[in-house]
């Protein structure tokens, strides 16, 4: 399935498959979603980072049997906060175990050190990671 | 933006010049190009990311991957990179304590 935008009712979706090369577009639109909020740029670049780094996570993840592999789907809205959630059928170790690295680097170091408000969690078979960000 | 890579050798290192974006996408043919210049014996080198954009944790796998490399030859990696968005990375991480990170490649190539 190609990568997809929709605007809903409280701000933005996109669904891309399971394919690394559409997750740069994933963060254009972070970007420019983050860019609305009229922060600053560091604010911008730190969205960008988190919702790629996200996402990238969920694409390479295993997926459940199926005819298949479901889509990655990248909720955003802004609203009090800056909320996005990042959703993809299948389950992930919510905690890294020491040979879980990639080379030597912890799957979820980077999103639990740069997001203050981070959260992995199971629903229906499938794993959300959600974020947010304060507002000024 | 793809990923550039151009190599050079001076100074007896490789200079390794990265531009674009270095992520889940990208990463393999930086991991690919450090894999050939290890095989062909060149063990000292310097990655130079004045030009990349854009760094996630696929490309952070590459570069300590790369480390191992180096270092299983009694190699050295060593980093360029000025750009604070980048640097703030490999500190949230903690690589920033096991890369030697330069300014310049002139920095990076005095070090003994």
């Amino acid at each position: 399935m190609p990568s997809g935008a929709a605007r809903t009712a409280t701000g933005i979706t996109v669904a891309i498959a399971r394919d690394p090369a559409l997750v740069r577009t994933v963060r254009l639109v972070a970007a420019a979603v983050a860019r609305r909020t009229s922060q600053d740029e560091e604010f911008v670049e730190e969205v960008r980072l988190a919702v790629g780094e996200a996402c990238a996570l969920l694409v390479g993840q295993d997926v459940l049997p199926g005819p298949s592999p479901s889509p990655v789907e990248v909720r955003m809205r802004v609203e009090d906060r800056l909320r996005v959630s990042v959703v993809a059928a299948g389950s992930v170790a919510a905690q890294d175990a020491p040979t879980s690295d990639i080379d030597g680097v912890e799957p979820w170091a980077l999103l639990r050190g740069l997001i203050d408000d981070f959260e992995i969690s199971q629903d229906a078979g499938s794993t959300v990671l959600s974020m947010s960000w304060p507002l000024s | 933006m793809d990923l550039s890579l151009e190599t050079r050798h001076e100074d007896g290192h490789t200079i390794i010049e990265v531009g674009g974006e270095i992520d889940v996408y990208t990463a393999p043919k930086l991991r690919d190009k450090i894999t050939e210049l290890v095989g062909n014996g060149d063990y000292n080198l310097v990655i130079d990311m004045e030009k990349v954009d854009f760094l996630d944790s696929t490309g952070l796998g590459v570069l300590v991957g790369g480390l191992k490399k180096v270092r299983a030859h009694d190699g050295s990696m060593r980093l360029i990179c000025n750009q604070e968005r980048l640097l703030k990375i490999f500190r949230i991480t903690g690589l920033a304590k096991v890369f030697a990170i330069h300014g310049s490649q002139a920095d990076a190539l005095a070090e003994r």
